[in-house]
Parts: C-alpha cells; structure tokens; sequence
C-alpha cells in the first residue's frame, strides 16, 4: 500500500468501516511510515475532540417532564 | 399468605417498552434537533413531536432491532415537513463546488497533535458546525457526535454508503477549516487563514 491509498481510507479506518484485510495492510502501512501516521492521529484527535466537545448538551429536565406528561399523563 | 399481599399492577407493556427502547436515546434526539433547527425552543417542539409519533406508531416499530435510527427517521421528516420551511432556508449552495481545507498540511510543522484544538471551547465547536451546510452538518453530526455507522446513517438520510462516506470527508474537512481559522484568529496558532 503507498501514502496516497492510506491516507484514502484514512477516515474509513478511524471510522472503523473498513475490512480487516485493509485494515491490516493500512497498520502495516502506518508502522513503516511515520508522516502517515501523524495524519492518521492528529485526525484521529481531531475526531475526539470533536465528540467531547458536543456530547455534553442533553435534553432539558424540563422537555423531559413535558414529555412524560404528555405520554403517560403523569 | 398475609392480608396486604396484592397482585401486582398489570404492566403496560407498551408504555415499558417505550421507555426502555425509546426514551433512552431522548438526549441524542435532543442533540440533533438542535444542530438541526439551530434553536432550543424547535428543537424542543421537534423533540416533543417526534416522540408522540413514536409512541403512537410503536406497534409498527420491530421490538428490540434500531431504536435509535428509527427515531430519528422520523425525527428527520418531521424537521424536513414541518420545521425547514420557518427555521432555516433549504439548501441553496452546491454542495460540488467547497473545496475542502486541508488544515493538517497547515499545522505539521508547528502543531502536528493539534493542540489548538483544546483550547476551542464547546460553545465555538457548535457555531462552526451549524455554519456547515446542512447535508454535511446532519451527516457529520450522526457520526462524529452520535457515533452511528455509515450505513445507518445512509438509512436515515436515504442515502447510499458511498455518499455518507464523501459528505463525511468534506464536512470534516470543513469544519477543520473553520475551527483553524479561528484559532489563528484568536492567535492560538500562527498561521493564515484559509
């Protein structure tokens, strides 16, 4: 596999969508080639980041309430 | 046997049901409705009317298979047929012709584990993702917030794998694009904007 082949499936990979035949040769890709790997983890953190930075918002306790009272009457 | 000993209430079914399989995933509803209309106070209407329609459509619902995906189907047509029309404008750029920022190419030298990014907070985070256009909003939001599959979200947006997987990359792409132009901006990182 070349750079640009792996850095094609670079979101496939992090996304876990990959086969475990591509995914092996992309590993084996990374582990000789370091400029690939930088890649692959500053998206990686980037993709972290990301999901810490919005799953914090949940639904009001207020909706909730109007919720359960609208279903169950209660 | 003693005196106080009751059969027990009869047990709505549906109602258990409803709750176990249905009412867990209130907060990723919530989350999506919110990026989708981009106010509180619709997104918590669309909230409200997606579960009523859901709870009165849970017979047609299989028991115990995608919970999540199917409420937000019918999360997502409601938006589109009822909330569209008054909250945000329908999609009028062409998705084609954004070119996507690579960002990594801009910080290898200078920041290649993008620590810039921790100093962006949340509340910025989500004013560049409601500034996407809205085909790569909705789909970055389904995965890169609410972790589900490309094929679930192609089921949810009813479209194939293939046009989950390139909306993925541009959107991503994007938002990189916007997140590092603020943090060179506020002076977080050295650098031009794109």
């Amino acid at each position: 596999m070349n750079c640009r082949e792996c850095v094609e499936h670079l979101y496939e990979f992090l996304d876990r969508e990959v086969t475990p035949e591509l995914e092996r040769d992309i590993r084996e890709h990374l582990e000789e080639c370091p400029p690939c790997g930088e890649q692959f983890d500053f998206e990686s953190l980037f993709l972290k980041f990301l999901r810490a930075r919005c799953r914090a918002q949940g639904a009001p306790p207020e909706l909730k309430r109007r919720l359960l009272h609208d279903l169950f009457g209660e | 046997m003693t005196a106080s000993a009751q059969p027990p209430p009869p047990v709505d079914e549906k109602r258990a049901s409803f709750e176990r399989e249905a009412l867990v995933h209130l907060d990723t509803l919530y989350r999506v409705a919110l990026r989708l209309t981009g106010n509180a106070s619709d997104a918590d209407d669309l909230v409200q009317e997606t579960m009523l329609k859901a709870y009165r459509a849970w017979d047609q619902y299989e028991k115990g298979t995608n919970a999540k995906g199917w409420l937000l189907t019918i999360l997502r047509h409601a938006f589109i047929n009822e909330y569209r029309r008054r909250t945000r404008h329908p999609e009028t750029v062409d998705l084609d012709t954004i070119e996507p920022f690579a960002v990594f190419g801009e910080i290898q030298e200078d920041d290649p584990q993008g620590a810039f990014f921790d100093r962006i907070v949340d509340d910025e985070v989500l004013r560049a993702i409601d500034a996407l256009p809205e085909a790569f909003r909705e789909t970055l939001v389904l995965s890169d917030v609410e972790g589900m599959s490309y094929q679930e979200i192609g089921k949810i947006l009813e479209i194939p794998v293939g046009t989950v997987k390139s909306r993925l990359f541009r959107a991503r792409q994007l938002l990189q694009g916007k997140l590092y132009d603020y943090a060179v901006n506020m002076g977080y990182i050295k650098g031009t904007p794109a």
